[in-house]
């Protein structure tokens, strides 16, 4: 039912989008869907297009990885400890508040143009993974944490059975943000580095040759990969969540 | 060795909790602390278990003794099957000098013996409420403790499930008759629980009166009228008897 929905959705954008495109009577602007999907069969032609969403997607993935386990390390250690959330605060706000083409045009200056993405992806995806997590390790349920100290539960054993599994829905929630921001932002940082084998490359090389309808080509791609991307990771996300926590009411076969 | 708990005083800020509360407690028999709610009934509990301080007042007799603790609510692990919950609270064992196979074993005894062997596997939600709290029941009784308190544990059932519960709850501490302080303002847990009451006033609480109630468990059910002479007391000593 829902799906059908979805489906109508979709039907609705490319009909405000065609009829957009009749109005304003140019390929230049605001090309067709029809023209754009044309543009998306030649690019899938051609070896560079393959080669430049692998190369996106590697860095996406490195950037991905990288800022999930920083975050995620410095997320638990600022939820436990009080004393090092009040040390990683003002830099997680910083970064939090750093416009993303302000970090890539200094990042141009530090690296070369293949690593620009993947770091600017890591410090505008970090932030997100580290904020979600420490919530969620303050989300755990006190009155649990006092019945461990009752009985005097080691905090090994807390931390693997307590605090993570409390934390998970926040740890997986944040990841998921972080992997759409990473593709954003890698994509943004190849746009403007242009290392070679990249999906922003490619959009700003047809920007550069005034191929507009060849540029939404891309934009769609990347739309795509991103969505995909999102949507297997909530597919992990939920059958870890099934996994450690007994959530939903559906579930629940009460014997009373 | 009976512990002694003498002139105890409590205050948060400007609310003064307890007065003078005075009382002791006999080695392996339970007592039950009986008052109206708020009265400083969990405050009390909290000081001989060593989580809050009294402003002034002794316990003699308590050093060095290891407290297990039932709550009013399960506190379960709801992503941990039965047996698992059981494993986590004991954790701190596997610190110690037990072995595994002991723990293991501790684990089965105490989940037979709470008749939910068969649920081990299920998971808190999977549960009644009632075997929630025969579960909580089982993993106090499964700590090795020399004194077990429990906090309104047998409330927020229905008296059918209550007076299973507390059957439960004597099956289980026949085994090894731990020193017990039960917290309640149920006159039905008093009665049918109880070695000795004690009664605490309003708060700011004192003790209004100590019952020793010498019927043995198994010949006291909610129809016996040996017990109604003792139902009568408590509701004197509660202050039921004035006319409203």
């Amino acid at each position: 039912m829902l799906l059908r929905w979805q489906l109508l959705g979709i039907i609705s954008f490319l009909l405000i989008w065609e009829i957009g495109a009749i109005l304003v009577k140019s390929d230049l602007i605001l090309p067709s869907p029809a023209r754009v999907a044309t543009a998306l069969y030649m690019l899938s032609g051609k070896n560079t297009f393959w080669l430049s969403i692998g190369g996106s997607f590697l860095r996406v993935l490195e950037a991905f990885i990288l800022s999930t386990l920083i975050g995620l390390a410095t997320g638990i250690i600022s939820g436990i400890k009080p004393q090092a959330r009040a040390f990683l605060n003002p830099l997680v706000v910083a970064m939090r508040a750093t416009p993303v083409m302000a970090l890539i045009l200094v990042a141009m200056f530090w690296f070369p143009a293949w690593q620009v993405p993947v770091f600017s992806a890591i410090l505008m995806a970090f932030p997100v993974m580290h904020t979600s997590t420490e919530a969620g390790v303050h989300a755990v349920d006190q009155k649990l944490l006092q019945m461990s100290n009752f009985f005097h539960v080691p905090s090994s054993l807390v931390f693997w059975r307590l605090r993570l599994p409390s934390a998970l829905p926040y740890i997986l929630s944040g990841a998921k943000n972080a992997l759409g921001l990473s593709w954003k932002v890698v994509v943004a940082g190849e746009v403007l580095s242009q290392p070679r084998m990249a999906l922003g490359t490619g959009m700003q090389e047809a920007r550069l040759s005034i191929e507009t309808t060849t540029v939404f080509a891309w934009a769609i791609i990347t739309i795509l990969l991103c969505g995909l991307s999102e949507y297997l990771f909530g597919l992990l996300a939920d059958g870890l969540s099934v996994r450690f926590r007994q959530s939903s009411q559906e579930e629940n076969q009460d014997l009373g | 060795m009976n512990i002694k708990i003498e002139n105890l005083k409590k205050s948060y800020g400007s609310l003064e909790v307890l007065e003078d509360v005075t009382f002791s407690l006999e080695e392996s028999c339970i007592t039950l602390i009986i008052g109206p709610s708020g009265c400083g009934k969990t405050t009390i509990l909290n000081i001989i278990s060593g989580i809050s301080q009294a402003d002034s007042g002794s316990i003699i007799g308590i050093e060095g003794r290891k407290f297990s603790y039932c709550f009013q609510e399960p506190r379960l692990l709801g992503w941990l099957s039965a047996e698992d919950n059981l494993r986590f609270a004991l954790g701190s064992l596997l610190q110690s000098s037990s072995r595994i196979c002991d723990i293991e074993l501790r684990i089965e005894r105490f989940l037979q013996e709470a008749g939910l062997w068969e649920f081990r596997k299920f998971k808190p939600s999977q549960l009644s409420g009632g075997m929630q709290k025969r579960l909580a029941l089982a993993r106090a009784f499964a700590f090795p403790a020399d004194m077990l308190l429990l906090d309104e544990a047998f409330s927020e059932v229905d008296l059918r499930k209550k007076i299973e519960l507390m059957e439960d709850f004597l099956h289980l501490w026949k085994d090894e008759k731990p020193t017990v302080v039960i917290v309640t303002h149920d006159i039905h847990d008093a009665l049918y629980l109880a070695d000795k009451v004690i009664v605490l006033s309003q708060r700011p609480a004192r003790v209004e009166g100590t019952i020793q109630i010498d019927i043995p468990h198994e010949k006291r059910t909610f129809t016996s009228s040996e017990l109604y002479g003792y139902e009568m007391e408590l509701y004197r000593l509660l202050g039921f008897d004035r006319t409203i």
